[in-house]
């Protein structure tokens, strides 16, 4: 797939509950990522069951949905970080091609 | 970076760290950072002395089940979970655990070994001796060996040779003490000032190679480490000869060598402020790779393969069960009388006793409670008076005893809420300086609110504040004096006539002293009236928000008293680091006046009235909400902001204050009971005399017993608890299940009040079986580090966990360590669907960190919730 004038790069997104989201941030910044963005209190169904989004006075306890644009340089350094630490959690990693306008930002 | 945000979302672009050159370094680079992650949640998190936040020790484990947990943590920390089998024999002896609590543990462990006997329970033929399974099991409880304290099964490289773990800790506490200063030293490390971006393995880079109490060669070494703490941590491990398959086991063997050190470095890492484990564990590891080199090392260096596992064997149920013949004197045992005995003791391994021992213990408490809340009369359904004010406490178990003893006094309500109050905010006092977040740490504050003067009150505002800058001057001039190279010899000469005589008054006269201190304080800077900016730190919808949330919560909908009170608590004490320990942990171990103050100014509003309304809380227009706050340490309850209170309501507010102080003196009385030193009073009034001197004496150790004994957490309606005396045992959260038809009060109840006295729970449960390594030790020979922690003694780890002062006295338990009960009366669907969406609460219930205990109606029976659905409380699980 080709997006004129656009360049490719790698969304990775990951959804972790929220002690642990701490340290896919941590991750991502030191690989070299120049941002994220964060979505707290998110919801859902799958493999460990139903998960409750937003709780009133509780933070920690819900899942945080954590997404990053690298470039291909980054993928790898990245994934190697990021698997085990799923291999311990609960938690789901997605990843896939994306295309931005300004690749300035992400480099 | 371009995005889409939500309502909770946000999003970060900062400065871009440089990118790897070298993918496989940066790859390895990024596992190293997950392993040290992962490797670090077997630490807690502790916060700084001044915000005590009490935590579960094991929290990072919590989702295990306990039992797993707690072995998980004897491997790794070496560290014991459960009172030890003679400590917990000792409870037997007393008759505070006794063979039916034993025999019923066992039946629900094993319910086919319950009684009557089943296939499994039936009786064994031991000579002339007929017993069954059941009472093998129970006499290995009682007889059986005990198995030697756990230890840590990984040890690091460098304890292979014990002068150099000895140097690579001290060079830690040195290194870690000077850059985690939070301002109590004189000179600040280079590197660590507030506002440095360096960190600390920057600042250690930049200093460690003149310290010339090290080798030459580990100078010349530290000299040439590399920029970033990652590649050093590599270098070392490189050093040491960790391979990647056993990487993340010798990070965690050196996380747990030093984990109160570690563990502080977690929570400012977290806290965004320069350091992270990564870091810490460059500097260790740094030093144990270079002094274990060879012609640095003080003896050969270790090999390279992980020590042996020092965990100790488990006895077969062989050997237990000729132990147990003989100690049961059975007599000469044919080998099918022993082979009978050790199909029984296979049952239960040996390691998992005191875990027996436990569920017995707490199914003493546990009965005893349930069996007393199911004997509370039923609560008719018709009106009832008006109540002559109503008193909403926190949830805290030192607030029951202030509820019945007010409830003793008078015709008065009283209601329990987290302490916060709904409000989650960010508070700046009249002085100014510092915002402080007063809510609990599951969240971060929403709101900010600042105290200013009420309105025709600034003179006296001004007043206060000149005398507070006064004092708070002096006291900065006698520290810096004392700190000053000079100073202290000019001190004594200057102050020491007076110094002396007043330290004396002090120890001596502590209550007089304490009195006549307050009245000077009082002269310098006298009070002045204020008022919060509550309105202006919340929105329109904020403000409605709050109001309906917090009286649904409570169940406070209907039947409102002229006046209703809120009342925050904290304590005021003395000489004390672990001060915020005993204020609330609901407001960030801070007071919690401040919150009621803002929560009443809202309750209060007119628009906030008019949308409770609305929504169908008539909240009658003669009602006012007051602010209080209970200092536990004396017992006294202080009503504030009385100058906003309404004429129509001063006769009223005065007898209030009178059945307080007369509710306070009759709980410190009680209180006095149990506190050491204190002698049972004669009268209420002595005892509130003896308990206010107490908490002014500078060197009272125990200035009251916080919550030591906190074993249950009831949520339901005050009918379930009235009239009982709990012992200050219980956190009590009002909740009608009939205000909640959505359950989402409920749900709030489960995921976070019940959430933190879990931590509660667990902090004084592991402080009170391991006090050395949960705990923190004795008061009197702390030593407070960098304002963020203590010492035992002058070297060593930073202390995590609650002194022995807050658990025991003397060489005895005070605070039974028992795991959280939660009693819940509400319809068991609502319940079961909570849990089911929300995985904290599984994780809780399902790993028998709490156990759960409920019915729908105040004459159902108790049910608990299993594997299988709910089931009879007294009933083993399945057997239903």
């Amino acid at each position: 797939m080709t997006r004129t004038g656009l360049t490719r790069m790698t969304k990775i997104e990951v959804v972790v509950s929220g002690q642990d989201a701490a340290a896919v941030r941590e991750l991502v910044s030191a690989v070299g990522a120049t941002g994220w963005t964060g979505l707290s209190g998110v919801s859902g169904l799958g493999h460990n069951g139903r998960r409750q989004g937003r709780l009133l006075f509780n933070t920690q306890a819900t899942l945080e949905m954590l997404i990053t644009v690298v470039s291909d340089d980054k993928v790898d350094a990245l994934l190697a970080g990021l698997r085990p630490l799923l291999d311990e959690s609960s938690g789901v990693m997605f990843v896939s091609e994306t295309y931005v306008s300004r690749p300035e930002y992400f480099t | 970076m371009t995005s889409t945000t939500s309502m909770t979302g946000t999003t970060s672009t900062r400065t871009a760290v440089p990118a790897a050159t070298d993918p496989a370094r940066a790859a390895r680079r990024a596992r190293l950072r997950t392993d040290v992650s992962l490797a670090g949640r077997v630490l807690a998190t502790s916060w700084p002395l001044e915000t005590f936040i009490a935590v579960n020790p094991l929290s990072g484990l919590e989702d295990r089940p306990f039992d797993e947990a707690v072995r998980v943590a004897g491997e790794v920390l070496g560290a014991r979970g459960t009172l030890s089998l003679a400590e917990l024999r000792a409870h037997h002896t007393t008759g505070r655990i006794t063979d039916t609590d034993l025999r019923r543990a066992l039946g629900l462990r094993f319910p086919d070994l319950a009684e009557p006997a089943g296939a499994a329970g039936a009786a064994l033929i031991l000579g002339d001796t007929q017993v069954s399974a059941l009472d093998v099991l129970l006499a290995d409880l009682r007889h059986g060996v005990a198995l030697p304290p756990p230890s840590r099964a990984v040890l690091t490289r460098a304890e292979a040779v014990p002068a150099v773990a000895a140097a690579v800790d001290s060079q830690t506490t040195k290194w870690c003490a000077a850059y985690l200063d939070a301002g109590q030293a004189g000179w600040a490390m280079p590197g660590s000032e507030p506002g440095s971006e360096r960190g600390l393995y920057a600042a250690w880079r930049a200093l460690a190679p003149r310290d010339r109490s090290l080798p030459r060669q580990v100078r010349r070494a530290l000299a040439a480490l590399p920029a970033r703490a990652d590649d050093a941590l590599l270098d070392a491990l490189d050093r040491l000869r960790v391979g990647a398959d056993e990487q993340r086991v010798q990070l965690r063997a050196e996380l747990t060598r030093l984990p109160g050190w570690a563990a502080h470095v977690r929570w400012r890492s977290e806290n965004g402020s320069g350091v992270d484990l990564v870091d810490y564990l460059a500097l260790r590891m740094t030093y144990a790779s270079l002094l274990l080199a060879p012609g640095t090392a003080p003896q050969p260096a270790p090999p390279s393969t992980p020590h042996p596992p020092s965990t100790p064997q488990q006895p077969s149920a062989a050997d237990r069960a000729r132990s147990l013949a003989d100690r049961l004197a059975l007599g000469p045992h044919a080998p099918e009388q022993l082979a009978a005995l050790t199909v029984a003791l296979e049952r239960l391994p040996a390691s998992d006793r005191p875990l027996v021992w436990l569920e017995a213990f707490e199914g003493h408490y546990r009965d005893g409670l349930l069996a007393r809340l199911a004997g509370q009369p039923v609560p008719s359904t018709g009106g009832r008076p008006r109540a002559r004010a109503q008193l909403v406490t926190c949830i805290d178990v030192r607030s029951e005893g202030l509820r019945r003893q007010l409830e003793a006094v008078g015709p008065y309500e009283t209601l329990g809420f987290a302490g916060f109050f709904a409000v989650a905010i960010s508070f700046t006092d009249l002085a100014g300086g510092a915002p402080c977040s007063l809510c609990p740490v599951l969240l971060k504050p929403r709101n900010e609110v600042a105290e200013r003067p009420a309105p025709g009150r600034q003179d006296a505002a001004e007043r206060r504040l000149s005398g507070l800058g006064a004092m708070a001057g002096a006291e900065e001039s006698f520290h810096s004096a004392k700190d000053d190279a000079a100073g202290p010899f000019a001190l004594a000469e200057g102050v020491g006539w007076f110094a002396g005589p007043v330290a004396a008054a002090k120890t001596v006269l502590a209550g007089p002293y304490g009195r006549a201190r307050h009245r000077l304080q009082r002269a310098v800077a006298p009070p002045a009236e204020t008022e919060l900016s509550a309105l202006d730190g919340f929105t329109p919808e904020d403000r409605a928000q709050f109001a309906q949330v917090a009286l649904t919560m409570m169940g406070l909908t209907s039947g409102f008293a002229r006046l209703v009170v809120l009342c925050g608590h904290g304590s005021t004490t003395e000489n004390n680091p672990y001060g915020s320990s005993l204020d609330c942990g609901a407001c960030g171990g801070s007071r919690g006046g401040p919150n009621a103050r803002t929560a009443v100014a809202l309750l209060n509003d007119t628009d906030v009235r008019q949308h409770l309304a609305g929504v169908g809380i008539e909240v009658p227009a003669d009602t006012w909400f007051l602010a209080g706050e209970h200092d536990t340490a004396t017992d006294r309850v202080l009503l504030l902001d009385r100058h906003l209170v309404p004429p129509s309501h001063h006769s009223e507010l005065d007898a209030l204050s009178r059945d307080l102080e007369q509710a306070g003196s009759a709980l410190a009385a009680e209180r006095c009971a149990d506190l050491p030193g204190a002698r049972p009073s004669s009268s209420a009034q002595r005892a509130a005399r003896h308990v206010q001197a107490r908490s002014t004496d500078w060197a009272q150790t125990y200035p009251e017993w916080g919550l030591a004994g906190n074993a249950a957490f009831v949520v339901g309606p005050r009918s379930m608890t009235a009239g009982l005396d709990l012992g200050r045992r219980a956190f009590l959260h009002s909740y009608e299940a009939h205000v909640d038809p959505d359950g989402g009060s409920l749900e709030t109840i489960l995921t976070a009040p019940l959430v933190v006295a879990q931590w509660i729970s667990c902090q004084y449960y592991f402080s009170s079986v391991d006090p050395h390594r949960f705990g923190s030790g004795s008061k009197t020979i702390h030593n407070v580090v960098g304002g963020i922690g203590v010492l035992a003694g002058q070297d060593g780890d930073l202390r995590l966990g609650l002194p022995w002062q807050s658990v025991g006295v003397g060489d005895r338990l005070v605070h039974e360590p028992v795991r959280l009960l939660a009693v819940v009366q509400a319809p068991l669907d609502r319940i079961e669907a909570i849990v089911a969406r929300n995985p904290v609460l599984q994780r809780l219930f399902g790993g028998s960190w709490v156990a759960l205990a409920a019915r729908e109606n105040a004459d159902d029976p108790w049910q608990r919730l299993g594997d299988h659905g709910w089931q009879p409380w007294s009933e083993p699980e399945g057997t239903a």
